[in-house]
């Protein structure tokens, strides 16, 4: 593998559909003659497709703000998450006995953030009430990996062996 | 557990399994989770795709951008693509082994038929990780693959096409699967769809006799509607594009949504500056901060993935051993 050396060799996005005037790279043709040698993006030349998923400089993962008119409540702002998260964790809540109240709401559909509001019986704090329910999930979901990964691997042999049976009986006619 | 009406523990049910799709039914399940599991697999699972392509010919009738955005459509494999790192966490400018994959394609028409280039035309030029990563996939009886471009006498394409890791959130070029079917209640006994209807949705709509069966027959009209009653059974179809097994589609959503769910439990605990109060029945607690996390990693990750990424050490908190056995619910679980 070559690395594209001195100016060529900085952000990719600002060559994007700029002519480049010389690569040791490409090898082949000399681009100081009429031919075109150019670099695109494969798709759009937008510069913030991480910004659904990666944390802004210094954002915080979960920023975590008590509500003090209400007791034992406080409101999470989950940063780069969307319903994935915030649908599961607000309804898996809901399930505990200790807890009170729990939703979540995006409040800007551009943005990529939402608010999650738990209130409980103050047995516990919400913030552990949320730790508990993350890790009642992931055990769960250990539970349905196994019991996948085995089943696959069984209806995988006799899907096999039936396509071999019958690939054995159309030989024999 | 208490959402679980009939007490039975989570387990799963293949109608089909072939190297195309999984079509399988989750029982004992609740919605939540069955849904993010979902939007995990279309979404957030990591595979690889042509991302930059540098172009060195195209006298084809095709623009350089059309056949780009063609070149970053085709499906390559994406087995082992945990080897590689993602091209913004690398420490190279633009691209190189550790980050990404080069495929070039070249060719030439010289006869006076039309040419077709194919997937099968795109040439691995990198080192790989492994032999499987960045292999166009070809799954016609022709062995072709996709088709790119068309290329009359004298029309040439070279082209430089660099592939990078990357998820569906950022472009739909990186989803694993084609299309993921899921359903629940399919005789609508819950009452959570309102048919659209003339005069009778009974006889407007029609049924899906064998799912409804499934799903434990149709309603019986004698009994009162359970007001309680919330799904526990869900129909799931994932089927693959092609650069990951059915399967590695669904265990690696599964790992996916574990790692987001960890990476929320080890931010909260971190912001408490250490273990809380909570008692779980056991003294993981201390351990839950990274360790134990990176421990129980199923090899699926290199040492440089955990340490450049934003989830630190909970690489994975999936398998046998992460510290979940020992919960109240530990002994349900099937042993694990
Ligand atoms: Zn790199």
């Amino acid at each position: 593998m070559t690395e594209l050396d001195g100016a060529n060799a900085h952000s990719w996005n600002n060559r994007i559909g700029a002519l480049v005037e010389h690569n040791p790279a490409c090898g082949l043709r000399d681009n100081t003659k009429d031919h075109r040698h150019v670099t695109h993006k494969a798709d759009y030349d937008a510069d913030d497709r991480f910004e659904l998923f990666l944390l802004d400089d210094g954002q915080q993962k979960i920023e975590h703000k008590e509500e003090t008119r209400v007791p034992n409540t406080a409101i999470f702002t989950f940063n780069k998450e969307d319903h994935t998260l915030g649908n599961l964790l607000s309804q898996r809540l809901l399930k505990y006995e200790y807890i009170v109240f729990a939703a979540y709401k995006v409040p800007h559909p551009l943005f990529a953030t939402f608010e999650l509001r738990v209130s409980t019986d103050g047995t516990i704090t919400p913030k552990d009430a949320i730790i508990k329910c993350c890790r009642d999930v992931v055990q769960d979901l250990g539970v349905l990996k196994n019991s996948f990964t085995t089943e696959w691997l069984g209806k995988k042999i006799v899907s096999e062996g039936e396509a071999e049976r019958i690939a054995r009986e159309n030989n024999t006619y | 557990m208490d959402y679980d009406p009939e007490g039975g523990a989570i387990n799963v049910r293949f109608l089909q399994a072939d190297n195309q799709r999984a079509n399988f039914i989750v029982q004992n399940f609740n919605l939540e989770t069955a849904n993010s599991l979902r939007r995990v697999m279309l979404a957030e699972i990591p595979t690889l795709a042509i991302d930059v392509v540098e172009v060195l010919d195209n006298t084809s009738v095709l623009a350089d951008e059309f056949v780009c955005h063609r070149l970053g459509l085709v499906p390559l494999s994406s087995r082992g693509v945990g080897e590689l790192l993602y091209s913004r966490d690398c420490d190279c400018d633009g691209y190189c082994d550790q980050c990404s994959v080069v495929l070039t394609l070249n060719a030439k028409c010289t006869g006076s038929e039309i040419m077709k280039v194919y997937a099968r035309d795109l040439v691995i030029e990198s080192n790989r990780p492994n032999d499987e990563v960045g292999r166009p996939v070809i799954t016609d009886a022709e062995g072709t693959g996709s088709c790119i471009v068309k290329l009359r006498r004298g029309q040439a394409i070279h082209m430089r096409c660099i592939a990078k890791k990357g998820i569906a959130k950022e472009h739909a070029k990186w989803a694993p699967s084609a299309a993921i079917g899921f359903e629940y209640d399919p005789a609508n006994k819950l009452h959570h769809l309102d048919y659209w209807h003339e005069e009778d949705p009974e006889k407007e709509w029609p049924k899906d006799e064998e799912r409804i069966n499934l799903d434990g027959g149709p309603a019986n009209p004698d009994e009162p509607f359970n007001y309680e009653a919330i799904p526990n059974r869900f129909f799931f179809d994932v089927e693959t594009v092609g650069g990951l097994d059915p399967d590695q589609i669904v265990v690696q959503g599964i790992e996916t949504l574990q790692t987001k769910l960890a990476s929320v439990i080890h931010e909260l605990q971190g912001s408490s500056g250490g273990p809380d109060g909570m008692d779980l029945g056991g003294a993981q607690s201390p351990t839950m901060n990274g360790g134990a996390y990176g421990a129980a990693d199923g090899g699926y990750t290199t040492p440089g993935y955990g340490g450049a990424s934003a989830w630190g050490g909970a690489g994975a908190a999936q398998g046998g051993t992460t510290p979940y056995g020992a919960t109240p619910y530990g002994g349900q679980g099937q042993g694990w």
